[in-house]
């Protein structure tokens, strides 16, 4: 089944990212891309970041929706 | 030992309405009763928000950098939650102000600087207004979709 079907990649997003650049939770138009469409975070599978990035990156979004920046859901 | 830290708070635009410098003047007043020193303040914007928040759909955001002691973090957000202006807050410890922030906090303080009026979509009437309209228009409908899945669910089983 697994040839049959081939290995199924999740399609990543383009993040306009620097290497030497921090997430910031005031960058919303760069979290909203980093979010799905009922407000989850998406998976490193998807972002493409190193584990490292994607801490930072979940820290950012967890603070963008405690200041109401980001949905919690939807 | 005191240290730096930068903090978001969101602002009730009915308090801005009253004037900026007051609104702003609150939470660096705390601050400074805290024994903190307030580096930097300016406006970061006004949005709407991702959900309603103490009833407002929009508010205003005060970016501030200061220096304070950590041991003085709770006895300050404790009188933050006193605040009816404030509606959220959030600290973060940063290294160092940035020198692009320290520019634009300067440009407020500028006589000539002027915040726009908030939009006025913001109140309380409004919004029981809304919930009222679409509780009363959606009673009946809604209960036809519960029945529905209801009955599907019987239907599996």
């Amino acid at each position: 089944m697994a040839e049959r079907f081939g290995s199924r990649k999740p399609k990543r997003i383009q993040l306009d990212l620097r290497p030497d650049q921090p997430i910031d939770y005031k960058d919303v138009e760069l979290l909203s891309k980093c979010v799905g469409s009922q407000g989850q975070i998406l998976s490193r599978r998807r972002t493409g970041l190193n584990a490292q990035r994607q801490r930072e990156l979940k820290q950012a979004i967890k603070r963008a929706r405690h200041l109401a920046l980001l949905p919690f859901v939807g | 030992m005191p240290r730096i830290y930068e903090g978001m708070f969101l602002i009730d635009n009915d308090a801005v309405r009253a004037g900026w410098a007051q609104a702003k003047g609150v939470v660096t007043a705390l601050i400074e009763k805290h024994g903190g020193k307030v580096l930097a303040a300016r406006r970061w914007g006004e949005r709407v928000l991702a959900y309603p928040v103490r009833r407002r759909r929009r508010a205003s955001f005060l970016l501030a950098y200061y220096e304070i002691p950590g041991t003085e973090i709770p006895a300050l957000t404790r009188e933050l939650e006193i605040q009816d202006s404030v509606l959220r807050y959030l600290f973060t410890k940063v290294e160092l102000v940035p020198a692009t922030e320290l520019e634009l906090a300067a440009a407020e303080e500028a006589p000539d600087f002027a915040v726009p009026e908030p939009p006025a979509d913001d109140s309380q009437a409004e919004d029981t207004t809304v919930t009222a309209e679409s509780e009363s228009d959606d009673d009946e409908e809604d209960l036809e979709p519960a029945m529905a899945g209801a009955e599907d669910e019987e239907g599996r089983d």
